[in-house]
């Protein structure tokens, strides 16, 4: 099977400081990866170059097997890349629906000439969404500033998968949420697994990333130091890769 | 709130909205109470007349605040715009051309402002200000000081006409805001003009060209002071150099009492209509009560501080709230 993302010898240096350093890794359809390593691993250079928000200085992303050049966050959604901002990137005054659709907003003709939205349609089939991932809000007119933050995370999420994306990349999804509301995210992220949707999360929390991860991917300095399946690793073998580079 | 429903879509707007309706209804009996002559049919038409110009600016302005912007200029520029093609119109020029001319004139120079403030990078705040005194510089060039008066009977019908018994201007401006509210809360630009207010760079992250749907919001407030404009002209049948001065002022002040917040992000042109029908309502009665002009513009600035406070304390509870 030919892995949804694949890169070859990625690469991307500040100045003379290498960030990433010939980064190969495989992040299949259906899976969940996660991305651990210290403050400064190099994790989040990664994610940017892969969603499209910075270009890598050398090196090749593959998508399904196609090498493509990911130039802006645009291309990387085309290609069925979505991620996940840690500030959601949601507005806070409109509401639901209109969050998730906002970019790719549904029309019809109004007066029969006009397009205008079609907020019902929008509406329902943000409801739809929200059930299919077993996503429960109490009110989707409402405006998402009044909304908790589990549930502005649901959203977010819910608009990545609006735009039938084939992976999701997460920094620290879980963050800034309780305990409730943090397992509903684990809930929706395991559920877009059975969806066949890939996930590659960036997190601290060990606990979650042995809970939810298929293969945890361990960076350090810049360098992918291994790539373990997590059934088959420790916490203390992670701990041990991300203090001291070698288990 | 339901499809048909003018506003945003979020309940506390609803209850503001009506809180707003309840206010205008008692300061129109307080005002009836203190002197009967302001209750007159004659007198509510003069009121929603005079508003009338003031509303088809304001449901402009409501877009240019939601999208987080300010524009100074719009007196300055419908000084500019009236005064030149009323010289052109009454030089022979057809009414109709002169007309489509101080549309293109405004909605040019509306752009012109959007791109300084996109483009170019300048705060909407100094940009508009700058423009504000640049064309009020243009408009005193370009007619010295002279009063044109004089506009042909076709244009005087649409500031003095009427129609069924109501003023031409207040049909208009009330068609307008309509139109207004249907595309502030049901077009695709709409909620683009409120989600660069609410959260500029989410808005650049999901594809919106957010320059471009603010140099629109620039160029569609030109567009409402061409309207504005030719109303008021030919109301007045009359237009100077100085026409428009301090208009900024009640139009902002209008779209702030309406309740759109000075943030950005959300507004409601229902609203705006309320507050613009509210501070003409002001004005006619201290007029009719022989207030002297300069004790309004105090009046006018106390309502504005108001207004700006309790705007300021709503959204600030707002965020508490979350």
């Amino acid at each position: 099977m030919i892995p949804f993302l694949t890169t070859k010898d990625l690469t991307k240096s500040y100045g003379g400081l290498k960030a990433i350093d010939n980064i190969n890794i495989e992040i299949n359809s259906g899976e969940i990866l996660s991305l651990v390593g210290d403050n400064g691993a190099g994790k989040s250079t990664f994610v940017k170059t892969i969603a499209g928000a910075q270009l890598p200085d050398s090196g090749v992303i593959k998508i399904e097997g196609k090498e493509l050049r990911i130039e802006n966050p645009n291309k990387a959604s085309e290609y069925g890349i979505g991620c996940l901002h840690q500030g959601l990137g949601l507005i806070d005054t409109l509401n639901v629906p209109e969050n998730v659709f906002l970019g790719r907003e549904l029309q019809k003709k109004g007066f029969g000439i006009f397009p205008q939205l079609d907020n019902q349609r929008m509406r329902e089939e943000t409801k739809q969404l929200l059930e299919q991932f077993s996503i429960k809000l109490p009110k989707l007119n409402e405006a998402v500033v009044h909304l908790s933050g589990g549930q502005r995370q649901t959203i977010a999420i819910s608009r990545l998968l609006l735009q039938k994306v084939k992976l999701v990349i997460m920094d620290e999804p879980m963050a800034a949420l309780g305990v409730d509301e943090g397992s509903k995210v684990l809930n929706l992220i395991e559920k877009m697994k059975s969806e066949n949707i890939g996930v590659l999360i960036i997190s601290h929390n060990l606990e979650h990333v042995f809970r939810l991860s298929d293969r945890i991917a361990v960076m350090k300095n810049g360098k992918l130091l291994s790539v373990l399946d997590s059934k088959k690793t420790t916490r203390e073998e992670i701990v041990k890769l991300i203090t001291f580079g070698t288990s | 709130m339901s499809e048909l429903s003018i506003g945003h879509a979020d309940k506390k707007w609803i209850f503001q909205g009506i809180g707003l309706t309840i206010v205008v209804i008692l300061l129109a009996i307080i005002f009836s109470f203190i002197n009967p002559k302001f209750a007159t049919t004659t007198n509510l038409l003069n009121i929603l007349t005079q508003a009338s110009y003031y509303i088809i600016l304001a449901v402009g302005m409501t877009f240019v605040i939601a999208a987080a912007g300010i524009d100074l200029s719009v007196g300055s520029l419908l000084a500019l715009i009236t005064v030149v093609n009323f010289e052109l119109i009454k030089g022979g020029l057809n009414p109709i051309v002169g007309v489509i001319l101080m549309f293109l004139m405004g909605g040019i120079l509306g752009a012109f402002t959007g791109y300084l403030i996109t483009y170019i990078n300048i705060p909407p705040f100094i940009a508009t200000l700058g423009v504000m005194v640049s064309l009020r510089g243009l408009a005193l060039v370009h007619s010295a000081g002279k009063m044109h008066y004089g506009l042909p009977e076709s244009l005087t019908w649409f500031g003095q006409g009427e129609f069924l018994g109501i003023p031409v201007p207040v049909l208009i401006s009330l068609i307008f805001a309509l139109f207004g509210a249907w595309l502030f809360n049901r077009t695709k630009f709409g909620l683009h003009v409120r989600s660069i207010g609410g959260n500029r760079e989410a808005a650049r992250l999901v594809g919106i060209n957010v320059k471009m749907i603010e140099i629109l919001v620039y160029c569609f407030m030109g567009l409402c002071v061409a309207l504005g404009g030719l109303i008021m002209i030919a109301r007045i049948d009359s237009t100077q150099a100085t026409i428009g001065t301090s208009m900024e002022i009640h139009v902002i002040a209008a779209v702030i009492i309406g309740g759109t917040s000075l943030f950005g992000g959300k507004g409601t042109i229902f609203g705006t209509l309320l507050g613009a029908i509210l501070l003409s309502m002001m004005t006619n009665a201290l007029v009719i009560a022989g207030v002297d002009y300069f004790w309004q513009l105090f009046i006018m600035g106390i309502i504005v501080l108001i207004a700006v406070t309790i705007n300021n304390f709503r959204d600030r509870k707002l965020s508490f709230n979350v």
